[in-house]
């Protein structure tokens, strides 16, 4: 296991004042459900570590019992402040679960966790990433190509057929990020489980790049399917 | 302890029900109904009518009678400009604001008409309690449904309509979600449930996923103008061209006809065949009878129809479902009593559908259930719904920024920073919408927001965090803070389509004066109704495909004459204030259809165990 150096960070309770830590979720004294740290992370707040391979039917029970101890439904005739925390804490279990329960968003959310920059902007889908510079640049002479004939009025199937062939390499390479994401993955737990801080920091670094190329991949994508429906217009 | 109900305020119909940590059970009025016609009408003296007697008046006084409000709730009249011409009343309003109601010299919004209906519906609980001996037969707080795919103006209105009719409203539940609640409670299945909800007025298909008693729900769509509503237009329009009506002048004559045509619909979910019959009346010279099949019904009814079939498709996509990975599918709203729906959902879903529960009555027992959650605290059963459509702002150039995604389950929050243009600047404004295009203009306004009070600063200095609640409710709420300086903003609210606090209180005030209880009025009433329920059984009886052959068989050689004139003086006594004579005329057609009633239900469990036709019966009985 990875020792936890940082200091855990405490907030009184509302109610009686007690010093708690702010990922528990009631006060260890009074027993009152407790309003939301600041501090914690939808991890902690499961009782889970930082590990990139979840469990989804023990994701899912726990958000069920902590659904059942939080939810709005139970503090109905309780304090003002219990009820704001009710509302808050349970805002936060369903994003947290909504994240967590999706492998990809999981991904993301740890990597912001621990200090990469999610994008640069909001364009980073424009920009392409290095190791796809050689790709990209073959689609789109394929794709201006079918455009062309498109414009001369070529038989749709055979502008189907070409649009098929380029799609391939693309869902081959998408495929091999789909692999090389799911091996790194478990790289890095295995990492985490061994308390090896530098190099699970590099394997998450190699999780960063392969993550925005597999974004850009899957746009890569969509505009091949919006070329074969009809080609150019956004259909969304 | 006082009481707490679950109410289904329903476009055409609407129920009270209540669970005591029991068995929950829809409450029914003095004469046995369970459903209440959603439906107003105020006279020239300001007597408010709601239920069966403004239905009524609907054949009488259609211009100070109101029926579907719900399609009015938290809309524009931009919204509604399309339908208005079918409505007997008029509605009035300016773009973007509340839609007014006219009531002869009254106006009234949305809110305040579904108020009458839930006060009503209070009255009729509190009178049921009291009746059982209850100390504390007040009723002051509800769980109250509305369609799953409700807005948040259209959610807002609901709670406001509650507040109008002094009922604190402790929850809004959807109502797919409410009966699958009742469902999941009768059947205690588990598994993903599809609840495919076709009422009057509105649509909604919700995907639950039920484990361990959590009811989840995973994704949810639908249209809230789709509905019973617009299949009746459809063939109102169809008749009254027949007819050659004019909506706009004969506004009596085409409720008759309305009528009329919601009669026949329902034939056909029994019948292959039925007429659409009218009596000589206003705009009805001689009288009407047009044969209607159900195959021609059908072919009217498909557009409508498939209209429901892409929000299913998306709901299981936006669940990442299969139709095969659903375990079982309910039927909710009376509009799925209709074969040709029955068979449209079975084949989507490739399985058939559950039409055990009364789909008239599952909603109410439903909330009547989360009623009992809420009041009594037990956590063996837990409802976790969605928010049905995004949550964005508007940002430069008109594009919508979404903070919420829809079909997020609720509470959810999120948070957008804001800062200024230009120096010194302290205020901003933002324009909050719900929807899921592109375009700020496509999608619903929710309201505008002014952010007051930023500490003058260089333009692009303050950072403004505004937080969006979404509450259990799946109503939002907006707070502001300026992180700089940790002060708190003042936010004022223009709500798009929807009444200021101010506007609710002050109507809650004029309600008060008009509030009227005549016990006298309340008696003709009952007994009006009860005349109604004896006149349709009859009347629906006497319009089967397979009349002619019973009687001639079966029934005695006067009778039929008999029950014609009985019906007849009834109906003439009810357009009257004669009690007596109401109350004596019923009795007489009660007398002259006993022996029908029996022959009837005798040929009912006959065809039913030999799985006969009609004639078969008639050839045997000859």
């Amino acid at each position: 296991m990875q020792p936890d150096t940082s200091a855990i960070p405490i907030e009184p309770c509302k109610h009686c004042g007690t010093d708690a830590p702010v990922d528990v979720h009631f006060c260890p004294r009074c027993d009152r459900i407790l309003t939301l740290g600041r501090h914690g992370d939808y991890f902690t707040f499961f009782g889970l570590h930082r590990r990139l391979r979840v469990d989804i039917k023990d994701l899912e029970q726990r958000f069920r019992a902590l659904s059942r101890q939080f939810h709005p439904d139970y503090f109905h005739n309780a304090s003002t402040t219990e009820r704001l925390a009710s509302l808050e804490r349970s805002s936060y279990l369903n994003d947290a679960f909504r994240t967590l329960r999706d492998p990809l968003a999981r991904l993301e959310y740890l990597l912001k966790l621990e200090g990469f920059k999610p994008k640069e902007s909001r364009d980073a889908s424009a920009t392409v990433p290095q190791g796809l510079l050689e790709e990209v640049f073959e689609l789109n002479e394929e794709l201006e190509a079918i455009q062309d004939i498109r414009a001369d009025g070529a038989p749709a199937d055979a502008i189907a057929e070409r649009l098929d062939a380029a799609r391939r390499p693309i869902e081959a390479n998408l495929a091999e990020h789909e692999r090389q994401l799911d091996a790194l993955m478990a790289t890095h737990d295995a990492r985490f489980d061994a308390g090896a801080a530098e190099g699970r920091h590099a394997t998450l670094a190699q999780l960063r790049t392969l993550l925005l190329e597999r974004t850009y991949l899957t746009n890569l994508l969509a505009t091949v399917r919006r070329e074969l429906n009809g080609g150019g217009a956004a259909s969304s | 302890m006082s009481k707490v109900v679950g109410i289904d305020l329903g476009t055409t119909n609407s129920l009270v029900a209540y669970a005591n940590g029991g068995a929950p059970a829809v409450i029914t009025d003095e004469s046995g109904d369970t459903l209440l016609p959603s439906i107003v009408s105020i006279d020239a003296l300001d007597t408010i009518y709601v239920g069966r007697e403004a239905q009524r008046r609907l054949l009488t006084d259609s211009a100070r009678t109101v029926y579907s409000v719900k399609r009015f709730m938290g809309r524009g009249i931009e919204d509604v400009k399309d339908e208005e011409r079918w409505f007997p009343f008029k509605v009035s309003g300016e773009a973007g604001g509340v839609v007014h109601i006219h009531l002869g010299d009254r106006e009234l919004t949305p809110p305040e008409l579904s108020g009458f209906i839930l006060r009503e519906l209070k009255r009729r609980a509190e009178a049921f309690f009291m009746k059982e001996g209850d100390f504390d037969p007040e009723v002051v707080a509800a769980v109250i449904t509305v369609p799953a795919y409700f807005n948040d103006a259209q959610r807002t209105a609901t709670r406001d309509a509650g507040r109008l009719a002094g009922l604190e409203v402790l929850r809004i539940i959807n109502e797919p979600t409410a009966a699958c609640l009742a469902y999941g409670l009768d059947k205690r299945r588990e598994g993903i449930i599809a609840v495919y909800d076709l009422g009057g007025g509105t649509f909604d298909i919700s995907i639950l996923k039920v484990e361990e008693g959590v009811f989840q729900v995973l994704s949810t769509n639908g249209d809230t103008h789709l509905g019973g509503d617009d299949i009746d237009r459809v063939l109102v329009e169809i008749v009254a061209a027949d007819l050659g009506l004019d909506p706009a002048t004969q506004a009596d004559a085409v409720q008759a006809v309305r009528k009329a045509v919601i009669q026949a619909k329902w034939d056909l979910s029994e019948f292959d065949e039925t007429h659409v019959e009218l009596s000589q009346g206003p705009g009805c010279t001689t009288p009407y009878r047009r044969r209607l099949t159900r195959a021609e019904f059908e072919s009217l009814i498909e557009p409508i129809v498939a209209r429901t079939l892409q929000p299913c498709r998306r709901a299981l996509e936006d669940a990442g479902l299969e139709p095969g990975q659903v375990a079982d599918v309910v039927l909710v709203g009376g509009s799925t009593r209709i074969p040709m729906v029955r068979r449209e959902v079975e084949r989507l879903f490739g399985k058939t559908p559950h039409t055990d529960l009364n789909p008239d009555e599952v909603v109410a027992v439903g909330a009547a259930v989360q009623a009992d959650i809420l009041v009594s605290g037990r956590r063996e059963m837990l409802l976790l719904d969605v928010t049905p459509l995004s949550l964005g702002i508007e940002t430069m150039g008109g594009i919508v920024s979404k903070i919420i995604l829809r079909n997020s389950t609720i509470p959810a929050s999120g948070s957008e920073m804001f800062t200024t243009f230009v120096d010194s600047q302290t205020a901003v404004d933002i324009h909050i919408l719900q929807g899921e295009r592109e375009m700020a203009t496509d999608n619903r306004s929710l309201g505008r927001f002014k952010l007051r009070g930023i500490p003058p600063m260089p333009a692009g200095l303050p950072r403004i965090q505004v937080r969006f609640q979404i509450d259990a409710n799946g109503i939002l709420s907006v707070s502001a803070h300026e992180l700089r300086t940790g002060i708190e903003q003042a936010i004022e609210v223009k709500p798009s389509y929807g009444l200021t606090d101010e506007e609710v209180e002050r109507m809650l005030i004029a309600s008060f004066e008009h509030a009227q209880e005549d016990i006298n009025a309340r008696m003709l009433i009952e007994l009006r109704n009860e005349a109604e329920t004896i006149v349709a059984a009859t009347e629906k009886t006497l319009r089967r495909p397979d009349f002619a052959g019973i009687a001639a068989a079966l029934l005695k050689a006067n009778e039929v004459v008999t029950i014609h004139a009985a019906l007849t003086d009834l109906k003439q006594a009810m357009g009257t204030d004669d009690r007596d004579a109401i109350q004596v005329k019923t009795g007489v057609l009660n007398q002259a259809t006993h022996h029908l009633a029996e022959v009837m239900m005798n040929w009912t469990v006959q065809a039913a165990l030999a799985g006969r036709t009609a004639d078969d019966v008639a050839a045997q009985g000859r």
